[in-house]
């Protein structure tokens, strides 16, 4: 197959995060055009280029973007962008190369957005473990607007736009674009109630727009390109090409960009090396951590798209975030890993997902260890349905997701621990055994 | 392992304030948020900058300066699991330990850095240079096992590359080499 | 009006009421821990989830804002086991408390168990432990392995005092609510956070280990502390006053009152009652008492009347109408200002600087008589004064002086009861019927919770008594009688009924001396 790196077409130039080298390799080159487009216009174009949010949720992003009232409408307040890039979806790290490598490329798309939703201060608000690339964006900013391309009257167009950047402290929730808001806003990470839903009523009370680092990369593209180049891309609806952060159990773990549609089972053979030698593939979490689990039958079938994850196995493209997982695997230990990080991450707002995670983490260390009897299985699935959906944001589904698929899929791992305990068979600790080999390529 | 993160907030140094040559540096925060409450996790961050950890008294401060009861920034301070309410050793160590990692041997790292750092239970070596931690996932699963040594990220970690950074950090060595470089490996060409 | 729909039942409601609220006017109770209808929403316990029909996931009622056509049910099986479920996630870390825990009794925790839990414990697993028993507060004791987090008492703080002192702390099942360290509650309202606690997290000290409150009854009376007249809820049993909860009027104060409201409970049956009638120090029945003030004002000359600002409208219209009918010379005065010893705080919740609760009243009887004289009148006057007849108000105390005679019913010992040559008890707001009319000019109902205190009568039958003796009674055989005669006489009451002054009470007319929009009503800022 062939098609553009529109996201990652700049990584492996020495020095690309510099205005320079961005400049030189055609970063911001399309500013000027975007600028001197319609607010509405530009919307079209992402309307009709069929782009969909790459956070996760893939809702389409013109569509978004159409959303925020207009200047008549707004009652005098501002517009506020906020770029996601709190990227702290298990298994994902695409965004922490966009950032690194191109920074410039994501300020372009921001600056883009930012015209045709009419907002003049935007934010990107990054995770605080990527303190290294909190101080990169800064010195992009830096350079940036002392090139003029941000700050008033962006090369000369007239539009204005500020950009700060804005340090998260370790909370995954803060990628739920609500509790990014409540973070922004100075309070603990945690979501808001909907609606009122962002777009209309979100920083600071006013119409607020949150797109990852990924969507806002992928706009100066589809400005210069046009609408109908993206959608030539990819499938009939999930257009364009999407950056997958590929990590588990292959040869070549890292992050890659293709073609939405791209075969599952090529993304894993070629593109990551395949599984190590002698090796069969147990699982694969397409997604990101919180999307349920396929069986190797499901990924042979699938292609890298968010219908067909969807229909075929009931999963969902998420983050891209893909986690391979292969027959040494222990697929109870790697759900209570796996339900840890949930309990430790729950912001603790509502009551299903903040007291039923930490108790399924308990009750999977149980299963884990050859300490459980098949009733805790029972209530292992009924908690997670009983937090799937009862909740304010969607954190509850993804901490439910992988428990009740993992039973459903895998039930047979689960059974199997059961038995051993009942004839009191000590288990074992690791997820996989240690193999420093699995590394690199 | 327990986290200096979830402690209690168990002393404080008595009343502080900011330093004058930072000054600027405060007002320059406060200026980018339509709202002075906005502007605390960046106060919190320059104050643990400053400071090393958050006492009470350095979450007074940041509440005195964005003008709130100080019941809100501690509230803030203890939701992020980054902002130190107990103080740490020279480097702070922290493995992942979630699923990418640990399906790549997360956890052999963390028993053999705990040999080496030589421990105690709350993950501090007797020479106070090190606080070992265990945390959730830092955004590098493709580049696991890794572990984030204050603000710098090791990846593709084995027990031997531990121990020279280990012994790197030890002898004073700046902490300024492997940062992640996606450069280290080659990107397949699609 | 939007009409919905609540388990088939149709029901119109304003735009913007929620399903809560809504489901409560059809007699459906959608049980919840977080909504509190004076507090902003969190939608964080989820108890109130209910079933939408025709909708794809169930959603929280208290955030769902009712609009044409919305049909939601409350009674499927799966809105059952929404409910359930919260409540085995509730009480997963819940410590097993409640044989020690004074929230027995009106615990949500234990009343929705029994209503929506009803299931097999499965919780295994080993609770996670917070700080219990701390003292943050005046009145108030937190226990934080107690809380169901649902953020009412945080809200409270930042909505209500804005005063920010409780938060929740950390996150996931370790969230705690607790205080900045070693601050405590600053406040004068630190009840409230023990009453709109669900569960026993936050106890009043009062209160706490003095009685199982399901031995207490509750009457609907209003707080005698100042002009506000929060609305309330005298909480007795076998004739013992326990505790004032507010209740909720959101034309005065919403559902909240001050602690200085709740701290009258102890004075009830305090040292300073007066239980007895005096004259010359001599304790004597109230008939005796009653005849030997009756000759007093005969043989007088010149008599001075000071109307209650603490005493209530049918006790002031009584002592008026005495006067007027029987003592002709006699001059009435209004002393204002607050009793020596009362609490000299006041803000603009609802703490009113002016600590009579019926000061109002008071007024508006002056303005109907017109010949009711000033403090500064009675203050010049007084050396010419052979008697003076005080009720309730510690006339001495605020004046610094006092006729040759002086003449004392009140409930209180005081200034104006130790220098009394006849004192007669009268009874605590607590003791009878009767009204108040607050600083907006609302009139609104005190009701009898318990029995008199020693020989203390209702003022109102005081004065029906003593008219008698001096010739003629005020003629109003019943307290509503004396309501009643009142509303007819004064224009700005016109229409009322005791009756039907009801639980919310009635605003007076506007005040015709006023010019328009200048009525001197305070609104209450909660």
């Amino acid at each position: 197959m062939d098609f553009p790196r529109i996201l990652s077409g700049n990584w492996e130039t020495p020095n690309s995060h510099t205005l320079p080298v961005a400049r030189s390799l055609g970063v911001y080159g399309r500013l000027e055009k975007a600028l001197r487009m319609q607010p509405t216009e530009i919307v079209q174009v992402v309307k009709d280029s069929g782009l969909r949010g790459r956070g996760g949720a893939g809702f389409p992003t013109g569509m978004k973007w159409s959303f925020v009232p207009g200047p008549d409408k707004r009652g005098g307040k501002p517009v506020y962008l906020l770029c996601n890039a709190d990227e702290s979806e298990p298994g994902t790290f695409k965004d922490r190369y966009c950032m690194w490598k191109d920074p410039h490329l994501m300020i372009e798309g921001m600056i883009i957005a930012a015209h045709a939703i009419g907002c003049k201060v935007g934010y990107v608000y990054i995770r605080g473990e990527f303190r290294y690339i909190y101080d990169r964006l800064w010195e992009a900013v830096h350079e940036a607007r002392a090139a003029g391309l941000l700050g008033n009257n962006i090369l000369g167009t007239g539009v204005d736009f500020e950009l700060h950047i804005h340090l998260g402290a370790g909370a995954y929730i803060c990628g739920e674009e609500t509790a990014l808001i409540s973070s922004l806003e100075g309070f603990k990470g945690q979501p808001k109630l909907k609606p009122p839903f962002p777009a209309v009523e979100g920083a600071w009370r006013a119409p607020t727009i949150v797109n990852n680092v990924e969507t806002l990369s992928a706009v100066p593209w589809i400005i210069e390109h046009g609408a109908a180049a993206y959608k030539a891309l990819g499938t009939e609806k999930s257009p364009g090409t999407k950056l997958f952060s590929c990590s588990g159990h292959i040869r070549k773990p890292g992050v890659y960009e293709v073609a939405l549609g791209y075969p599952m089972k090529d993304l894993i053979e070629k593109e990551c090396g395949g599984l190590l030698p002698g090796r069969t593939m147990k699982a694969v979490i397409p997604g990101g951590s919180s999307v349920p689990i396929m069986t190797p039958a499901e990924v042979y079938a699938c292609t890298m798209d968010y219908e067909s994850i969807s229909t075929v196995a009931g999963s969902y493209l998420g983050s891209g975030g893909m986690i391979v997982m292969d027959d040494t695997t222990d697929l109870v230990a790697a759900l209570a890993n796996l339900l840890r990080f949930y309990a430790h991450e729950s912001c603790g707002q509502c009551t299903p997902c903040r007291e039923g995670c930490g108790w399924m983490y308990h009750i999977l260390c149980r299963v884990r260890d050859n300490c459980a009897t098949a009733e805790d299985l029972v209530t292992l699935k009924d908690l997670a349905d009983n937090i799937h959906s009862k909740t304010i944001c969607f954190f509850g589904a993804s901490a439910a997701m992988p428990v009740q698929s993992f039973l459903l899929k895998f039930k047979a791992d689960f059974i199997a621990r059961i038995e051993a305990a009942s004839k009191g068979i000590a288990s074992g600790t690791h997820i996989a055994p240690p193999s420093p080999a699995t590394v690199g390529a | 392992m327990s986290s200096p993160h979830d402690a209690p907030v168990a002393a404080s140094r008595g009343p502080v304030e900011w330093p004058e040559t930072l000054l600027p540096q405060v007002q320059d925060i406060l200026s980018r948020y339509p709202t002075k409450q906005a502007a605390v996790m960046p106060l919190l961050w320059l104050a643990q900058d400053i400071w090393d950890w958050l006492d009470l008294d350095v979450m007074r401060l940041v509440a005195r300066t964005i003008e709130v009861p100080p019941s809100q920034v501690h509230a803030v301070a203890s939701f992020y699991s980054m902002f130190k309410k107990a103080p740490t050793g020279k480097y702070l160590v922290q493995v992942c330990q979630t699923l990418s990692c640990a399906l790549v041997g997360a956890e052999g790292i963390i028993k053999h850095l705990e040999k080496a750092l030589d421990v105690d239970a709350h993950g501090n070596s007797k020479d106070g240079l090190f606080t070992l931690l265990r945390v959730e996932c830092l955004a590098s699963c493709g580049s696991a096992p890794m572990m984030q040594v204050n603000e710098h990220f090791y990846e593709r970690l084995t027990p031997e590359t531990c121990d020279q950074i280990i012994a790197g950090l030890r002898s004073g060595k700046p902490l300024s080499l492997p940062r992640p470089e996606v450069d280290v490996w080659t990107f397949p060409v699609s | 009006m939007p009409k919905v729909k609540i388990n088939d039942v149709e029901v119109e409601v304003p735009a913007g009421t929620n399903m809560i609220e809504a489901a409560a006017k059809v007699g459906v109770e959608i049980p919840h821990y977080c909504y509190h209808p004076n507090l902003s929403i969190a939608g964080n316990c989820r108890m109130c989830l209910v079933d939408i029909v025709g909708g794809r996931a169930p959603d929280i009622a208290c955030n769902m804002q009712a609009r044409d056509g919305l049909a939601i049910r409350t009674d499927t099986p799966a809105v059952k086991k929404m409910r359930q479920s919260v409540m085995e996630f509730l009480l997963v870390n819940h410590p097993l408390d409640c044989p020690i825990c004074d929230q027995s009794g009106e615990c949500r925790l234990q009343d929705y168990y029994m209503e929506h839990g009803d299931y097999d414990s499965r919780g295994i697993e080993e609770k996670v432990s917070k700080k219990k028993r701390q003292d943050i507060g005046d009145k108030i004791v937190l226990d934080a392995e107690r809380c169901v987090e649902c953020s009412r008492c945080v809200r409270f703080g930042d909505e209500v005092t804005g005063t920010g002192d409780l938060r929740l702390m950390n996150r996931g099942d370790h969230t705690e609510i607790g205080m900045f360290p070693g601050e405590r509650l600053e406040h004068h309202y630190q009840g409230n956070l023990a009453d709109i606690c669900p569960v026993g997290a936050l106890t009043n000290k009062d209160f706490r280990f003095q009685r199982r409150v399901w031995y207490l009854r509750e009457t609907a009376s209003v707080c005698g502390g100042c002009a506000t007249g929060c609305n309330i809820q005298v909480c007795h049993q076998e004739g013992e006053v326990f505790r004032f909860l507010p209740r909720r009027n959101d034309a005065v104060n919403k559902s909240w009152m001050c602690d200085h409201g709740r701290d009258q409970v102890p004075e009830i049956a305090g040292l300073k009652r007066i239980l007895r009638s005096r004259v010359n120090g001599a304790v004597v029945d109230v008939e005796a008492a009653l005849i030997a003030l009756a000759e007093r004002l005969k043989s007088a000359k010149r008599v001075g009347v000071v109307l209650g600002s603490r005493a209530t409208n049918e006790a002031n219209w009584g002592l008026l109408q005495v006067v007027r009918k029987n003592l002709k010379s006699a001059r009435v005065f209004v002393v204002g200002g607050n009793d020596p010893g009362s609490v000299e705080y006041a803000d603009a919740l609802l703490v009113d600087a002016d600590k009579n609760p019926n000061s109002a009243g008071v007024a508006l009887l002056a303005a109907y008589d017109g010949q009711v004289e000033t403090s500064e009148a009675l203050g010049s006057a007084m050396s010419d004064l052979d008697v003076l007849v005080v009720l309730e108000d510690d006339v001495l105390g605020r004046l610094g002086k006092s006729a040759a005679t002086l003449v004392y019913l009140g409930a209180f010992k005081n200034k104006s009861s130790e220098h009394a040559d006849v004192v007669i008890p009268v009874c605590h707001s607590v003791e009878m019927d009767g009204s108040y009319i607050n600083r907006q000019g609302r009139v609104q109902r005190i009701r009898r919770a318990v029995n008199a205190a020693g020989d203390s009568l209702p003022a109102w039958l005081v004065m029906e008594r003593l008219g008698a003796k001096l010739g003629s009674a005020p003629g109003t055989g019943m307290v509503a009688a004396a309501f009643n005669a009142m509303a007819k006489a004064v224009p700005r009451m016109a229409g009322m009924d005791f009756k039907a002054l009801g639980e919310a009470g009635l605003l007076l007319a506007a005040d015709p001396s006023q010019p328009e929009g200048g009525d001197a009503r305070v609104e209450t800022s909660v």
